[in-house]
């Protein structure tokens, strides 16, 4: 069988989620670290992999596969193991909703509030002229627009404020959709749930207002089963920062 | 009570999609005509979740209502109806060419549908929607549950123009006629090879556009040549002939929001 390496970063977010999808189908994959903070991404290396500079990124035999979601779909439909869809077309459709929903409409909400507070201060350390060198590498017009504000701290208040809002409507929408079903759009295991864990793991640490065991007990149930999963445990063990050490407590609290 | 019913706009941007995409599948569902620019899709009879019409990031598109729930997201409703007709040729089944039409799909919702739906509401909706009195407009408003696609209708009434957001729309559609072209330039007769929903998609947001912005599909002769087989197309046809106005092409109400990370 042709040989699957991904290039991602942490077990987080969009690195996260063919990460999880590889481990939950038994694929064997060549694990290629790509350090965001350094902005490996942007480096000749990796542009000659993916030209557009973003991670993840998947290669099978001379395939190369790029956009998160997409792979997961890649992985799920190309490898046997255990399906990650389920056969009903409404509930198919259902998932495909809620992935568009977080990748499109919530997760850029997560990742401004993220950048902002996170990734912005851990790289606004280096001199100023080497973060201009560093954004005049990267590929892509928009992906330049958003390192330099989160380098550079220039999130306007609105645009946040507005984030925030649909950081705390978005949760309480996946809270009762987490009523109706056991999972995330259905009541079996899937793409969704990789999806949507991978994005809100760290929500009962970063918003402990939006998402607790009082206000939000349907994700706190869903969190803990998907975070028991022996693949999630795998995978977390692939991180190279602290990061999944310091949910992991936070999942055992749960 | 029919078990599935389809509520469409005019047969343009993601209703046509939609309504070819059914013919293409030869389900039998029924379809009904509502008016997007007076709110109706907000006021679905017998629809109980209606989380997914909501907050479609699609904004005003058709609504597929089964047992009580509001499907919405044109491409998603095009891969149900293959889904359900046990796969009718709408996607491919090798997983590679799979994934490669769902990049298309993303690529044209993302930035070619936000792109045309901006320039149409500009050019035909907004007179409209400025016009209404201000009970009707209220009425749509407050039926509306979405607060972003709510500002993006106050937006249209207030008359609110963004030159910058003007300008990115038509480099876009341009960008994206260059793309097509590019695509079909080995001598292929549709996006992926095979006829697909990419396709459908993309020609369905693309084709009100070459009255608009005629100039970004001069010399582009394979986009052209594409765009005549499509309209040629039985499924395309039969999804037109649902129009109520002389030209279905100026239909629209407000759709996807321009991505805010720029």
């Amino acid at each position: 069988m042709a040989e699957v390496t991904l290039y991602h970063w942490e077990p987080n977010a969009n690195s996260g989620k063919p990460m999880l999808a590889l481990m939950e189908k038994g694929v064997s994959f060549q694990s290629h670290y790509i350090n965001m903070l350094e902005f490996d991404q942007h480096k000749p290396d990796y542009l000659a992999i993916n030209p557009q500079g973003t991670i993840p990124a998947m290669t099978h035999g001379d395939r190369v596969l790029t956009e998160s979601t997409a792979i997961m779909e890649y992985v799920n439909e190309e490898f046997a193991g255990p399906d990650l869809m389920p056969a009903d077309p409404q509930d198919r459709w259902r998932i495909r909703w809620w992935m568009k929903f977080m990748d499109q409409w919530l997760g850029p909400s997560f990742s401004m509030i993220g950048w902002s507070v996170f990734v912005g201060p851990m790289v606004r350390k280096k001199p100023k002229e080497e973060l201009e060198a560093l954004i005049e590498r990267i590929p892509l017009p928009e992906r330049r627009r958003a390192w330099r504000k989160a380098m550079f701290g220039q999130f306007g208040e609105e645009e946040l404020a507005e984030s925030k809002r649909r950081v705390g409507f978005g949760i309480d929408r996946l809270e009762e959709e987490l009523g109706r079903h056991e999972y995330v759009g259905s009541n079996f295991y899937s793409l969704a749930d990789i999806n949507i864990f991978n994005s809100t793991y760290s929500l009962p640490l970063s918003h402990p207002d939006v998402a607790s065991k009082e206000r939000t007990p349907n994700i706190m149930r869903w969190l803990k089963t998907v975070y028991l999963r022996p693949a999630v445990q795998e995978t977390w063990k692939m991180g190279k920062t602290d990061l999944a050490h310091r949910y992991s407590l936070i999942m055992e609290d749960i | 009570m029919a078990a599935e019913i389809l509520y469409h706009g005019e047969p343009n941007g993601p209703s046509l999609s939609v309504l070819a995409a059914l013919v293409e599948s030869g389900l039998d569902i029924e379809c009904r005509h509502i008016d997007f620019l007076r709110g109706e899709r907000h006021r679905i009879e017998g629809a109980a979740q209606t989380l997914a019409s909501d907050m479609a990031v699609e904004g005003e598109g058709p609504v597929l209502l089964k047992d009580g729930e509001t499907m919405s997201e044109a491409v998603f409703l095009a891969q149900y109806f293959d889904d359900c007709a046990g796969g009718c040729g709408l996607q491919p089944s090798d997983a590679y060419a799979h994934w490669e039409m769902m990049m298309w799909c993303r690529q044209t919702t993302e930035r070619l549908a936000p792109a045309v739906a901006y320039l149409g509401n500009m050019a035909y909706s907004q007179k409209v929607v400025t016009a209404m009195d201000e009970d009707s407009f209220s009425a749509i408003i407050d039926s509306i549950f979405s607060e972003d696609l709510r500002a993006r209708w106050q937006d249209l009434r207030d008359d609110v123009v963004d030159a910058a957001k003007l300008e990115d729309s038509k480099a876009k559609v341009a960008q994206f006629v260059e793309r097509v072209e590019d695509k079909l330039a080995d001598g292929r007769d549709w996006l992926m090879g095979d006829f697909s929903i990419a396709d459908l998609e993309t020609y369905a947001w693309l084709r009100p556009m070459a009255e608009l912005e005629a100039s970004a599909f001069t010399g582009k002769t394979h986009c052209s040549a594409w765009m005549e087989r499509l309209e040629a197309r039985p499924s395309v046809q039969k999804a037109l002939a649902r129009a109520t106005t002389d030209n279905p092409a100026h239909a629209f109400a407000p759709g996807p929001e321009i991505n805010r990370w720029g």
